[in-house]
């Protein structure tokens, strides 16, 4: 989970490290009583890269100019995501601007801690980020970031605090299980280094280690009302997952497993198809989950097609899941064409509720087992929608995929 | 076997030893004394191995929170490959793990691994689902088979089989953001074998796994033909920073992009296919 700024500030503090004096304001009423200091107004934000840049942060003269900022910014959209907290600061003296980053490195499966003294907004161009790999077992000792830091150029009279700085952030990565921590810009002040900038992302699978945590769910954009819906369905029962993402197309996409999906969405899209939708259902559904989001993918207006496929299962029952899209399908009896490829345990039981169904209610629809190579049900389905798109009144024109719905 | 007792632990003992896999020992804390599937249950990987001079892998079917422990409990006791099918380890976790079975020679396959099959052999974990299914599936062969797909395990397997070849060993070596065994690690492997003619690998968007088996063939430390799918392109079309289906199939700034990966892998010499279906008559054609 990726933490607003303002979250992240709160959890670096507990480390000690400095961060600047702050109101975090959600309505209109958090504005009265600032104090003068609180002059720079920030959007908390998760998607935009430079909020400076795209007017999410406004350094003003005066409380009462950032007090009219705030009020502007509250609500205010910046791309998909909008800005319903703000926090506003105390404006510093700031005489320079450092960079201090730490994740995991996949190509020395550790942490690093990456470090620049040119710190801001273009950092990512910066050709000046060194990084100190460490040994996920031996961790960090002060040696090491001194020598470290030394040779990135930091100033003698500086070494030593900066060298606790990035020891405490350090701390804050391991403990608070951390997948990245950024602050940029550190800034140095007459007051000594503060945090101006904080972006931590969090590791949900660490969730056991932190049960204390109670931070509000978000979205970085609104979801559309199927995406609610299955959001819904998928949280009803511990079993299973079903996810729902929606796009532009019409092709429906009804896809198991994470690996299999997106090699399926590859060979659809590489074949000119264009998916209304992304799903994925793993880890042995419930019927009903899995009839919900077939439901909901099917609710989608304008569809051409109904693409069910997944790669041969080791033990999710085919028959488990195929019984909630049969469900679905005997609700909804929709016309247009069906393409079905899934193989695994109970595969025949599977795939003969389908062809039963579509010879009860007369659905078109194919039917494949493991026999038939699980992405070449794509150009199938993608010849199956054209004919169907172009039925009756002349050729309607539909675009390639377009940019998704967010 | 670690985690033997719980309810998916004694479903993998018995289809590994359904598929001939020589489950000698399993360990529970708590548990010693009891038995399942008729594997005589100890409270620590110490006992088993003392009472189980052979035991050559351990597969863990621990819960997330005692993954690390469990692995290095394993690698401890002389244990020098460890499966880890636990899914959902946190990151720093998975680091320890990998950090210290690297620094003991061992070979750590995980986390989030579906596990591994020596067709006509043995299996550690599920992978092949019942043995039926399994038999269909995988044959032996001269074929080696990479996935950091759980699911794409079977069907990369699979197009290799419609292709009229079998497999050596199939690994699934997990889509978390940071793995043990990498897809070099097990090219290294497969350098070795005998049987191994040819590797054919599942890839993911995200990571630089992908990357260094380029640098390792220009190196000239696999020399065998490689045919790879890397799934996710379409994801390239959409904003940076989404996660789909694996934790680590995430692209971060512009880095770990499908495009980016199958062009270095092609400059080293990598049969790249646009459709996973092309897979088999690739890597058939390739030895």
């Amino acid at each position: 989970m990726k933490l607003y700024e303002f979250e992240g500030k709160d959890l670096v503090k507990k480390y000690d490290l400095p961060v600047h004096g702050s109101v975090v304001i959600r309505k209109k009423d958090d504005l009265e009583n600032l104090d003068d200091k609180k002059t720079v107004v920030k959007a908390q934000l998760l998607t935009v890269g430079s909020r400076m840049k795209a007017g999410a942060v406004k350094v003003c003269e005066t409380a009462e100019e950032a007090r009219s900022e705030a009020e502007n910014m509250l609500g205010k959209r910046f791309g998909a995501e909008a800005a319903s907290v703000l926090i506003i600061e105390d404006k510093a003296e700031i005489k320079n601007e450092y960079y201090l980053g730490i994740t995991y490195d996949t190509s020395t499966r550790a942490p690093v801690i990456m470090f620049s003294r040119a710190g801001g907004v273009d950092i990512e161009k910066s050709e000046e980020v060194k990084k100190l790999h460490l040994d996920a077992t031996e961790g960090v000792q002060d040696w090491m970031i001194i020598e470290f830091l030394k040779e990135a150029g930091v100033k003698q009279d500086q070494l030593v605090k900066m060298t606790g700085v990035v020891k405490n952030a350090y701390r804050c990565f391991l403990s608070e299980d951390a997948r990245l921590l950024e602050i940029n810009p550190l800034a140095e002040t007459p007051e000594g280094f503060v945090a101006t900038d904080v972006i931590i992302e969090l590791d949900d699978d660490a969730g056991f280690r932190h049960k204390d945590r109670k931070y509000a769910e978000r979205t970085t954009r609104e979801l559309t009302e199927r995406e609610k819906a299955v959001k819904t369905a998928n949280a009803a029962d511990y079993k299973g997952t079903v996810k729902y993402i929606e796009f532009d197309g019409d092709i429906g996409f009804l896809a198991a497993g994470g690996g299999g999906s997106i090699t399926c969405m590859d060979a659809l899209v590489n074949c000119g198809g264009s998916p209304s939708n992304y799903t994925e259902y793993s880890g042995n559904p419930s019927s009903e989950k899995v009839r919900e989001l077939t439901k909901q993918i099917l609710s989608k207006p304008g569809l051409s097609g109904l693409w069910i496929i997944g790669a041969i299962a080791n033990f999710t029952r085919v028959d488990t899941t195929m019984q909630g899209i049969v469900d679905a399908l005997k609700e909804v009896k929709p016309d247009f064409p069906i393409v079905v490829r899934r193989s695994g345990p109970f595969e025949k039981e599977g795939l003969d509720l389908l062809r039963n169904a579509a010879a009860e209610h007369g659905l078109n629809m194919t039917v494949h087992g493991k026999e038939m190579p699980l992405t070449k049900t794509a150009e199938t389905m993608v010849t199956e929608a054209e004919k169907y798109r172009n039925r009756g009144e002349g050729k309607r024109q539909y675009s390639l995929m377009k940019e998704p719905a967010y | 076997m670690q985690g033997i007792t719980g309810s998916e632990g004694q479903r993998a003992v018995a289809v590994m030893k359904e598929y001939g896999t020589n489950v000698v020992a399993g360990v529970t804390p708590g548990k010693g004394g009891q038995e399942v599937e008729d594997v005589p249950v100890y409270d620590t990987v110490k006992e088993a191995t003392e009472n189980h001079r052979e035991i050559n892998a351990s597969v863990l079917y621990v819960p997330p929170f005692a993954a690390k422990e469990a692995a290095f409990e394993a690698v401890a006791n002389g244990i020098r490959l460890v499966n880890c099918i636990t899914e959902g380890v946190p990151i720093r976790d998975a680091a320890e793990m990998i950090a210290y079975s690297r620094k003991q020679g061992a070979l750590f396959v995980g986390p989030s691994s579906i596990g591994i099959i020596s067709p006509g052999k043995c299996r550690l974990g599920v992978v092949g689902g019942p043995k039926e299914l399994a038999d269909h599936v995988y044959k032996e062969g001269e074929i080696g088979v990479i996935s950091k797909s759980g699911g794409m395990t079977n069907e990369t397997s699979w197009v290799v089989r419609q292709a009229g070849l079998g497999q050596s060993t199939c690994a699934g070596i997990g889509g978390d953001m940071l793995i043990g065994a990498t897809f070099a690690d097990l090219l290294e492997l497969f350098e070795k074998d005998k049987q191994t003619k040819g590797v054919v690998m599942f890839g993911e968007l995200g990571g630089t796994y992908e990357d260094e088996v380029a640098h390792m063939i220009r190196e000239g430390r696999f020399t065998k033909p490689v045919a790879t799918f890397i799934a996710g392109r379409f994801a390239e079309k959409l904003p940076e920073g989404m996660s789909f289906g694996h934790a680590g199939a995430i692209i971060q700034g512009g880095k770990g992009t499908p495009e980016q990966k199958l062009k270095l892998l092609r400059s080293a010499g990598v049969i790249t296919v646009d459709n996973h279906h092309d897979l088999g008559e690739a890597i058939r054609e390739a030895i």
